[in-house]
């Protein structure tokens, strides 16, 4: 016998409300019953007693829930289904929430995206030099000289060592030197190209380092003198098209060299990029045997499992033995011993740096090009993983804030028999996917920031699409990024009991919230510490700006290369002046900026023993003309400044007041006189004549480095053959009238020649441009991470605001108003705000504490930066915070509580 | 009637040989073949039959379709090239188990 419709109908709806209701066990249990029913009535009974028969079999509504979720558990072992399930569910939430989906896509993939370009920041950084064969046996010199109390810790070794070394150390594969002289103007014909990469280098260059070479022979390229190696880079600038082997470069307009070899333009993460080597052999200076002077930078190749330690103990040795002998000569003498010359607080060291060190660990007196400090690529690093760990705090929070929303999901996947475990999985995934998505928007965002960022960071970083491995890290960050926001949501929101949960007794949402106010908190923090961090920063450059640095910085032009002149030199000068357009002029490489020129001798007050080592002064001496003092607006605090109007001021000298200090005059200063040693003309010290020079004046200590160091001992006086750039000081606002006036003049007596110039200014900043940098990049990143914590109160806010909607409506028909209402929403996040401030300051002042420490001239950091950063980030807070809640608060209470 | 607790290893067995010989069939014809065939001595009971089933849906031993008869769904069940291969593979070992039974219990097993 058949069922009627209205049969199989009450069967359905009685079944669907004895609890069978999964997809696939449904109908099939449906179309069982029935066709058990339709079996039974053949027995000629009742429809309802049938089937009443039939559910009695199957263990009426107990039994019927156990074989469903029995069913159900044995899909659930499948597992591509399952996880096809968790993916649909996930995805279905994500939707359903996309408001709140939306705010933690955007924290995570711009948290994601500054990981992203920071590591890759961090990669480049740490892969300098890397790429050099022998990397790991090459070393540079490093030398630790103390003299006359200056203290010099450079790369400049003398010029004598390395060929000793590579001689006489079994160590040593080979040795090689590096000479700058800065910059050379180089032509092919007849127009000049100012190239900056130039240097002198031994012939065994590459030798030591594995620069590929395209044409020429790299074990003879640089022997001969008056031979040059050049990078493709320049080979394709002079010889664009052209073999460049065997044609020749004419430098600073009167040495002819011949290019013995191109070499493959050196990697950008190099701690050099030379584009030019001189053959070494060429140079009259490097072939001197003294071991006083030190000017060349020297790398070392060592053998495979040579110690570097016995290196270091055998240049000991070579100070001991060769170099103080010399130096005793010039110093004192009979009376020398070395045992004086480290009493009086002298020292001599050459030690060994590795070449693998260099990029990050290295700053010294003579680096080629600046390095990055390690300690802010871990900062950096640090600062990232921050941003990303606020990013994933919205997640957890939201997440955990929500959980009211979700706990009924909770209790009847429980029911119908999830076990934890799957839905731990189940979160797990969704958290997973928005991970997903946020990466890929994360190198969608990284790719339009890159070269922003490598503006700021002189880098070239780019986005290795070509790496398999790039793929497998996305994919890996993406799932550990999914799982660390995932991990304590999707374990606080299953631990939630069914039973409770259904009967409605959680009451969750915002009232369990430790932990979520916890978070909140080190968001705030972090973002505050960075704040702080950015504001220090930059009040040490506005410091440094505006500090009183003994000299008058602005309005002062730098003609460069004024040597390519040559006769013209007065006649260019006096022409400029000419033009009206300047107030005064000075030539002389001598400048108060770093990477000028500067020349270091010994000196006395004459009467004292140059023999007696503590009667040597270690000064500056600077040769200057006329105008220096005027044009460079220093101040005479003491006598006169020189005068045209005394003949005798060619041996008048000036002395700043560290000089003055370090000579030991009290009051009798004016009128004395100091001495130095004479000399043969090319650097050869004459012990047997001094040169005699006596004092006219006191200048005010000025600057001259950066202020990172103490201002030491200097001399000026007048050179009896002004050299060097010529400096212009002038009054006009309009620049670039200045500059064309110049130019023209310098068309017209140096034609052919590069025009260079730069404005003193601009110079002495450029001093800070590592601190310039730090300042941006610290305070993009504070506002990055200011801006994803706020994403997070924005929604956390949001969210408070709806759950709370029919207490506002009452309080709101009581009488509150809408201004007390918002106080009261905002009240709570104030509260974490204000512990976040607690808890960042004293973290904040160590940190700028460790930063300033290098600095001898540094500013005053005060309460009131602490406290700027507070409030703003209390405003800034308050303000996201407001919008919502002045939304709440303003809405009408009758629809808030019509319905119930 | 034997007891369940007898029938719970052979469950699978009993369905693979069932479908096997019969072809394609649904969840209560199933039970209805396995009670004409052993004279209503065995009854599979629901509660087990259905996540058996699935379970070797799973395992992609069966494939199923679905047939609309008025309002309600009729889902049947046959074997797969997988499942026909285990079939006899469960049915050889069951009848090793038997034999060891026999021995075991020291009976004779016709």
């Amino acid at each position: 016998m058949k069922l009627t419709e209205e049969h199989i109908a009450y069967i359905i709806k009685d079944l669907n409300y004895r609890g069978i209701v999964a997809d696939g066990i449904q109908d099939e249990l449906i179309d069982h019953v029935c066709s058990a029913v339709e079996e039974e009535l053949k027995k000629e009974k009742r429809f309802i007693d049938a089937y009443h028969t039939v559910l009695k079999r199957f263990g009426h509504t107990a039994g019927l829930r156990d074989t469903q979720k029995q069913v159900i558990q044995t899909e659930n072992k499948k597992p591509k289904d399952m996880l096809k399930n968790y993916f649909t569910v996930a995805l279905r939430n994500l939707r359903k929430q996309s408001f709140y989906s939306f705010i933690n896509v955007a924290g995570l993939s711009i948290g994601l995206a500054i990981c992203f370009i920071i590591v890759l920041f961090v990669r480049n950084e740490l892969s300098y030099d890397t790429h050099f064969a022998n990397g790991e046996r090459i070393y540079r010199i490093k030398s630790d000289l103390k003299f006359g109390g200056n203290h010099y810790n450079m790369l400049y070794a003398p010029p004598v060592l390395a060929g000793t070394a590579a001689e006489e150390f079994p160590e040593v594969e080979a040795a090689i030197r590096f000479r700058t002289r800065g910059s050379y103007l180089v032509k092919r014909d007849i127009e000049n190209i100012k190239e900056d990469h130039v240097v002198w280098a031994d012939k065994d260059f590459f030798q030591v380092f594995s620069v590929p070479v395209i044409a020429g022979n790299p074990t003879t390229a640089l022997v001969e003198p008056n031979s040059i190696a050049i990078s493709k880079r320049t080979a394709d600038k002079f010889f664009p098209g052209e073999e460049a082997l065997g044609q020749t470069l004419i430098l600073d307009n009167n040495m002819n060299m011949k290019i013995t070899a191109v070499y493959e333009t050196l990697p950008a993460n190099t701690h050099f990029h030379f584009d030019i080597l001189i053959a070494m052999a060429g140079l009259d200076e490097a072939k001197r045997l003294v071991w006083y002077s030190n000017n060349f930078q020297t790398y070392m190749l060592l053998h495979k499992d040579a110690d570097p330690r016995q290196v270091e103990q055998k240049l000991t040795r070579l100070v001991i033995e060769r170099a103080m002998p010399q130096i005793g000569e010039i110093l004192g003498g009979e009376d020398f011993s070395i045992e004086k010359f480290e009493a009086a607080g002298n020292k001599m060291e050459y030690t060994l740096q590795p070449l693998l060190d260099i990029h990050t660990k290295s700053s010294l007196q003579g680096e080629f090009e600046p390095n990055f400090d390690i300690a802010y690529v871990y900062l950096f690093s640090a600062i990232a993983l921050f941003i990303l760990i606020i990013a994933c705090i919205n997640f957890m929070n939201l997440s955990t804030a929500r959980s009211a929303n979700r706990a009924k999901e909770v209790g009847i996947r429980k029911v119908m028999g999830s076990f934890r475990s799957h839905l731990v999985r189940q979160f797990l995934m969704e958290s997973i996917l928005l991970s997903l998505v946020s990466m890929m928007l994360a190198i969608g965002i990284a790719y339009l920031l890159l070269p922003l960022f490598n503006n700021l960071s002189s880098r070239q970083l780019f986005i290795p699409f070509s790496e398999p491995n790039f793929y497998l890290i996305i994919l890996g960050a993406t799932l550990v990024v999914g799982v660390l926001a995932g991990v304590y949501p999707s374990f606080f929101l299953s631990a939630f009991k069914p039973a409770s949960v259904l009967k409605g007794n959680v009451a969750l949402g915002m009232k369990s919230g430790f932990i979520r106010s916890s978070l909140v908190v080190f968001q705030f923090a972090v973002s505050i510490l960075l704040v702080i961090g950015t504001l220090a920063v930059y009040r040490q450059l506005n410091y440094i700006q505006n500090k009183k640095l003994g000299f008058n910085k602005d309005q002062v032009l730098v003609i460069e290369d004024a040597y390519a002149l040559g006769n013209n030199r007065m006649a260019f000068r006096d022409e400029v002046m000419r033009s009206g357009k300047m107030e005064l002029s000075t030539m002389t490489g001598y400048l108060p900026v770093s990477g000028t020129w500067r020349n270091d001798n010994p000196w006395w007050v004459e009467g004292r023993d140059p023999g007696v080592q503590e009667n040597m002064v270690s000064v500056q001496n600077w040769q200057v003309d006329y105008d220096y003092i005027k044009t460079l607006g220093m101040k005479v605090i003491e006598g006169r400044d020189f005068s045209l109007d005394f003949p005798s001021d060619s041996t008048a000298v000036i002395l700043n007041e560290a000089a003055v200090r370090a000579f030991g005059f009290t009051n009798e200063v004016l009128g004395s006189r100091i001495a130095t040693f004479g000399n043969f003309g090319d650097g050869e010290i004459d012990r047997e004549h001094f040169e005699v020079l006596q004092v006219i004046g006191v200048v005010e200590n000025f600057h001259f480095e950066s202020l990172k160091q103490n201002v030491t001992p200097v001399i000026i006086y007048l050179s009896d053959q002004p050299r060097g750039p010529i400096s212009f000081r002038f009054q006009s606002k309009n620049t670039r009238e200045v500059i064309e006036t110049v130019e023209a003049k310098w068309k017209e007596l140096a034609p052919g020649q590069p025009f260079n110039y730069y404005f003193l200014d601009e110079r002495f900043s450029s001093m800070y441009a590592n601190e310039t940098r730090l300042g941006k990049i610290i305070g993009i990143f504070s506002g990055l991470a200011i801006v994803v914590a706020c994403l997070g109160l924005f929604a956390l806010t949001a969210f408070t605001a709806e759950q709370r909607t029919k207490e506002i409506g009452i309080r709101k028909v009581l009488g509150a108003s809408v201004s007390s209402i918002v106080l009261l929403l905002s009240k709570e996040f104030g509260k974490l705000i204000a512990i976040a401030f607690i808890l960042a300051s004293p973290v904040a002042w160590y940190g700028i504490n460790w930063w300033l420490k290098d600095y001898t001239y540094k500013t005053e950091i005060g309460i009131g930066l602490f406290l700027f950063a507070g409030v703003a980030a209390f405003v800034v807070a308050w303000l996201t915070m407001s919008f919502q809640s002045f939304r709440a608060a303003s809405s009408d209470p009758v629809k808030s509580l019509r319905s119930e | 009637m034997h007891s369940p607790e007898l029938l719970k290893g052979t469950l699978q067995t009993i369905v693979l040989k069932v479908l096997k010989d019969n072809g394609r069939m649904y969840g209560y014809e199933i039970t209805q073949r396995v009670k004409e065939l052993s004279d209503e001595r065995i009854v599979l009971t629901e509660g087990a039959l259905y996540p058996a089933l699935h379970k070797l849906e799973a395992e992609g031993m069966l494939r199923t379709e679905t047939e609309a008869i008025g309002k309600r769904v009729r889902k049947y069940y046959s074997l797969t090239p997988q499942g026909r291969s285990l079939v006899k593979e469960r049915v050889n070992e069951f009848v090793e188990f038997i034999k060891t039974m026999g021995n075991v219990l020291q009976v004779n097993i016709g």
